[in-house]
């Protein structure tokens, strides 16, 4: 009798418990990590940080072991490993992982990876590099900093330039470290202001901020040069060097930016929005796609006004960045021609071309060629630049300095292949790829049409200056067929 | 000379004994001598080598209390130090924090606001419930600090005590608090309270009702939002992504208020954003959604920039949302073409999105898809071109159309050509695949199978069981496509053992499909094979439903009913959520769950482990506690040093350990009580207990140094011990 009363009881609980909060979805907000922890290349613990106790402390034990037996069996290694209900999240960086141990699957892995990822860009400007040998060095200081940018696992502060005001340790790497004043070490005002990306006080004798707009292309070609894939990512960096509070406005020459007043209903209407975009080009506007924006840049302003302004962190940081997925023809062209005479040598000849304007010239060209990897005894024919021969990497690299509009330049290459073995193998089928830098000039068109620089106080004067630079990015590619 | 081997013993005797020793306790003693020097930067100097020693993994309890002289000090830097050094032995030592005790409710105190934060973040660690009670006045304060940096930790440190003890935390009132920091004038403070409410509220859904708490607060979560940091945006995003909006109209202002967040840098920024707005959406009056679904898609495709993780984040998130909203991407394809640099995870996730964007009634789309696909598929990373290849037969399948899927076949057959045999798994099962979705093209089952008839040991070709499986179907399928049917069946017979499964039971059917072309021993052969020598229940029952079906009498009919049946032709293989895991996955995305696509709400929930908590312990218990603790580490320090320098003179050591552990004792005691000020002053009789206490403890001391690895980590057994 007495059990049966028993579970009758246990099995009226639950339809007791029914009030409305119960009823409430257990789901979480931002559960992050539990601990932070910075592992050798083995997957060894270097440094930790325990944010919380609901992990084991030897759950980073398991971590090498996860990692080996994984790379055992194959070469997917997610970044992110689950075992016994620990969840694991990791970044690489040098020779160094970072991993973020949670208890749950309901921590946030995007917040986690983000948060990784500027740790990492934190402490390199504590440290110059992030690597084994400099954390070793930096105990006191990784401590420090982990502490300051996440408490309980909830990320706080990752403000390099406000966290140098207050977090003052001198680390071995730093050359200059910051200006100590003795027991002035305070959380800046500024770090929970709506501002918290600046402080007050700053001073400049002469007021100066600076653009660089670097557009990096990515563009996949077959040795025809039919074009598969390519993209403009652009970049806006300002070094702001700026006294008191200013308050910037940038304008360029984006299309949505610049006539929003025009046809302010065409976003709503694919038709009119096609119609203008043609009439917009002969206003040499431009219309840049994902937009994203600096912590400092006042979001809704810019989402209902179209207009970016913004108060800057002082020093250099990265404004906005775009991308452009509008067509675009190679800026700079190689013809490739590979002849592998199987067992004896193989020919390369390559014929470069730079498809750009007479006036502008691109710089430092690299032009990294795959070729077998047992291929030896390089002979090169070329006109311009120089050509070296890598075994390390498989390639042979010919680098031109600088590479006027408009010419055209080539090289070939010979090498000889052994005469044995080499049965039909299946090794990566590398492309070959190109670098190179084209400054004062910008592939969408960007311009900067004007930077007004206003500090209500101090109302001084200020010079803005502007440099514009195209480069690869790091897919910038001809497939060989 | 003495011989070699006494020579070795020697030596190796030597210098396993020296090495360790003489480093371990010299550095002690060095750090120990830096922490009490008379020159501060000596002694900063010492803290930081402790703290060194400390992350390498060395136990450095032993000099707490000399760093705890260092605590009080004008000199914030070194304040932190040992602050570090304390938070670390926080989770270790709990008890010897105590020592600590009264310094951080003076520090709480600090005019400095980040000693003040120190101090309260310190003190909400440590896991002994008799300080947690100190806690209370310093907890009440700071969470009224004028300094809004003070008061965001402090919020957190509610979510903290109640992790420790959640009697207490309600006791104090200090939810109460928490709550009301939910309208603090900081934006900051506003989100650490959100991320801690809900913390509790994960631990304990029933002290705080949170849903009610987001709901009232809303307006303030969208104000915050544009004043706060990336990290503190992406907390009141998810607080907003667990509000239903009342009514269309509050879905649209949300969807309106978020939409620029779309636009910030951090991409868990754009993500939190992306999921606040996917929420509403469903809500909001669809001739609204076009340009917002513009603004979604460009910004799921900025997340292909980001760093690989998160891009493997994003894709996993994205295929989440592809099933809700297939035509999201539609125009993006090529942004998911794989970089010849990303990492295989990436490749793999890319192919996946790839071929459930492909617009099945774009050819042109189709066919470019094709090719690159084609190109995938002739890479050297097997698991990527494993992938590739069930790609192709995904394609052809969605596109459908008849030359379409020839061309995809000329593909995979010219990639088999190519005898790579680790792919012929995967052509064997596309191939397949294909057939099955267009059963009454004769031709192309021609092609395929006059390929396969030609591999002479197709079970040592083939590897996995699926792919036995499929080949073994395709016999029973075209046996007239396969001259050489007999030898292929006796082969995959002869191995019918070391099968699994799902080729046991394919063979099993091939071969009653096919009982009146081959041999009828084969077919005697197998049914007892099925029904006597496999573990497979499946196989088994079904062997013995065909063996009872053919001895009946209309056998042959009965057999041919059973066969003949044509499998319904596949239209889709491409895997599918339903409805309802859709709906969980869409309100997890970014977590860790939306990467495995298991949501959280179908698990148990987290457990809350309590490790090391030490309860039910008086203050006096658990200072005496530390003291024994300190004194017996320092003991043992000394106990090591005497048995390794006599190998036969244990009768007189007694006396020596006595002494000297005596007067060691007694300096830290003398140490320690310096630090305590609780109050009452020490008086001689404790001092005293403590010495008699050492007395006994010595003359047990070999028990002690045996148990000395237990001593340090568990404080129960210390208590036992006396």
């Amino acid at each position: 009798m007495k059990t049966r009363h028993l579970k009758l009881f246990n099995s009226y609980v639950p339809y007791q418990s029914e009030n409305p909060r119960n009823l409430v979805t257990n789901k979480v907000i931002s559960i992050m990590a539990s601990a932070v922890y910075f592992c050798d290349s083995k997957g060894y613990p270097l440094l930790a940080r325990r944010y919380r106790d609901d992990i084991p402390i030897s759950a980073i034990e398991k971590f090498p072991t996860l990692l080996s037996d994984l790379e055992e069996e194959t070469n997917l290694v997610p970044p992110c490993l689950s075992y016994n209900g620990m969840q694991y999240l990791f970044i690489q960086h040098n020779d160094v992982y970072l991993v973020a141990i949670a208890n749950s699957m309901s921590a946030n892995a995007a917040q986690i990876f983000a948060f990784l990822y500027k740790l990492v860009d934190v402490l390199g400007n504590y440290l110059k590099t992030v690597e084994e040998e400099s954390i070793r060095d930096n105990f006191v200081i990784i401590y420090e900093l982990l502490d300051e940018t996440m408490d309980y696992g909830i990320p706080q502060i990752t403000e390099t330039k406000m966290l140098k005001q207050y977090i003052t340790q001198k680390s071995f790497k730093l050359v200059k470290a910051a200006k100590k004043k003795r027991n002035a070490a305070r959380p800046p005002e500024a770090l929970t202001n709506s501002v918290s990306w600046r402080s007050a006080d700053i001073k400049y004798k002469k007021n100066e901020a600076f653009l660089d707009i670097i557009e990096s292309i990515n563009m996949l070609m077959t040795q025809k040069g039919q074009i598969l894939r390519s993209e403009i990512i652009g970049e806006v960096k300002v070094k702001s060097r700026l006294s008191g509070m200013p308050d910037l406005k940038l304008g360029i020459n984006d299309k949505g930016i610049f006539s929003k007043h025009m046809d302010d209903d065409s976003l709503n209407n694919e038709g009119a929005s096609v119609a203008s975009s043609t009439t917009d080009k002969k206003k040499n506007n431009i219309e840049l796609e994902d937009l994203k924006f600096h912590q400092c840049v006042r979001l809704s302003k810019f989402e209902t006004e179209k207009i970016i302004t913004f108060i800057p962190p002082d020093g250099d940081f990265e404004l906005m960045n775009y991308r452009l997925s509008t067509s675009i023809k190679p800026l700079i062209w190689c013809d490739m021609n590979i002849q592998v005479h199987s067992q004896s040598r193989i020919e390369i000849h390559c014929r470069a071309k730079a498809q750009i304007k007479k006036k502008s010239t691109a710089t430092n060209v690299q032009i990294i060629i795959p070729v077998p990897e047992d291929a030896d005894t390089p002979e090169f024919k070329y006109s311009h630049g120089s050509i070296k021969y890598v075994p390390e990497k498989n390639v042979i690299i010919w680098k031109i300095r600088s590479f006027p509009g408009g010419k055209e330049y080539s090289m070939s290459a010979q090498m000889q292949l052994p005469s044995i073995g080499n049965i039909e193998e299946h090794k990566a089928k590398r492309p070959v790829q190109i670098k190179f830098q084209i400054p004062y000039f910008t592939t969408s068109g960007i311009q900067v049409k004007y930077l007004k620089i206003n500090e209500p106080k101090l109302q001084y004067k200020s010079y803005p200056w502007v440099r514009y630079i195209t480069q690869s990015g790091d897919d910038y590619t001809i497939r060989l067929t | 000379m003495p011989p070699l081997d006494k020579r070795i013993k020697k030596f190796l005797k030597n210098s396993i004994r020296v090495a360790p020793k003489i480093s371990d306790k010299g550095e002690l003693a060095e750090l120990r001598a830096g922490l009490v020097s008379q020159y501060p930067q000596t002694r900063k100097d010492a803290i930081k080598k402790t703290i060194q020693q400390m992350t390498l993994n060395k136990d450095v309890s032993t000099l707490f209390p000399d760093i705890l002289k260092n605590m009080a000090t004008n000199d914030i830097e070194q304040k932190k130090l040992v602050y570090l050094y304390v938070m670390n032995y926080a989770e270790t030592h709990p008890e010897l924090c105590i020592l600590a005790v009264n310094t951080f409710v003076t520090d709480a105190q600090d005019p400095n606001p980040l000693i003040r934060c120190m101090a309260i973040r310190t003190m909400s660690m440590i896991r002994v419930d008799k300080i947690l009670e100190y806690i209370e006045t310093p907890l009440r304060r700071t969470l009224q600090d004028d300094n809004p940096y003070v008061r965001k930790t402090a919020v957190i440190c509610v979510a903290k005590l109640f992790q420790l003890n959640k009697d207490l935390c309600i006791e104090l009132g200090v939810l109460e608090d928490l709550q009301s920091a939910l309208d603090d004038s900081n934006p900051m403070v506003v989100a650490n309270a959100t991320a801690s409410l809900s913390e509790i509220n994960d631990m304990d859904p029933n002290v705080i009702d949170l849903k009610t708490l987001i709901q009232s607060h809303v307006s303030q979560f969208l104000m915050a939002l544009n004043e706060c940091t990336e990290w503190a945006r992406i907390t009141i995003l998810g607080a907003l992504s667990e509000y239903s909006a009342k009514d269309s109209l509050e879905a649209q202002d949300i969807i309106d208020r978020v939409t620029a967040h779309l636009q910030h840098v951090n991409p868990a920024v754009v993500l939190a954003t992306i999921k606040v707005i996917i929420k509403n959406l469903p809500e909001v009056e669809i001739s609204a959604n076009g340009l917002t679904m513009k603004k979604l898609s460009s910004a799921l495709v900025s997340l292909m920039s980001s760093p690989s993780e998160m891009q493997y984040v994003a894709l996993k998130n994205i295929r989440i949302i592809l099933e809700k909203y297939p035509e999201i991407l539609s125009k993006e394809l090529r942004i998911f073409y794989i970089k010849f640099n990303d990492p295989l995870y990436v490749k793999v996730e890319k192919i996946d999105i790839l071929v459930r964007l492909v617009d099945p009634t774009n050819l042109k789309q189709c066919a470019l898809l094709l090719t690159e696909m084609k190109e995938y598929s002739m890479e050297f990373e097997p698991e990527f071109v494993s992938r590739a290849i069930q790609g192709l037969a995904q394609l052809g399948i969605k596109y459908s159309d008849e030359r379409f899927v020839q061309k995809i076949l000329d593909t995979l057959l010219e990639l088999v050509e190519r005898d790579q045999d680790s792919i012929k798994d995967d052509c064997c099962i596309s191939m397949c695949n294909l057939l099955r979705h267009s059963p009454s093209n004769e031709k192309l089952a021609e092609q395929v199978c006059s390929l396969l008839n030609s591999w002479s040991e197709p079970d040592a070709i083939l590897r996995t069981d699926s792919a036995k499986c499929n080949y073994v179907w395709l016999m029973g399928q075209y046996p007239q496509f396969f001259p050489s049917l007999q030898a292929k069946m006796d082969i995959f017979v002869k191995l019918f053992k070391q099968e699994e499964s799902l080729t046991q039971m394919s063979i099993l059917i091939t071969v009653v499909k096919l009982h009146s072309k081959l041999p009828g021993t084969m077919l005697q052969h197998v049914l007892e094979l099925a029904t006597q020598e496999t573990n497979e229940l499946d196989v088994r029952d079904m062997a013995m439903m065909y063996w009872r079906c053919l001895s009946m009498d209309n056998s042959e009919q009965l057999v041919n009913d059973l066969c003949k049946t044509i499998p319904p032709q596949i239209e889709n293989t491409l895997d599918k959520f339903s409805p309802e895991l859709l709906e969980k996955l869409l309100l997890e995305l970014g977590t860790i769950s939306s990467i495995y696509f298991k949501p959280q709400s179908d698990r148990r929930r987290r457990t809350i482990t309590y490790q090391n908590i030490v309860k039910g312990k008086h203050i006096d218990e658990l200072q005496d506690l530390a003291k024994n603790e300190i004194e017996s580490k320092g003991n043992n320090d000394v106990l090591l040093d005497f048995d390794d320098d006599d190998d036969n003179g244990e009768g007189d050591d007694d006396d020596d350990i006595e002494m000297n552990s005596t007067s060691n004792g007694n300096s830290h005691l003398a140490d320690l009580d310096d630090l305590f000020d609780f109050g009452t002053a020490p008086t001689t009789s404790e001092i005293n207990n403590g010495v008699s206490n050492l007395n006994i403890r010595s003359d047990s001391s070999n028990t002690q140094s045996q148990n000395n690895p237990k001593l340090s980590s568990n404080t129960q057994d210390l208590l036992e011990l006396f």
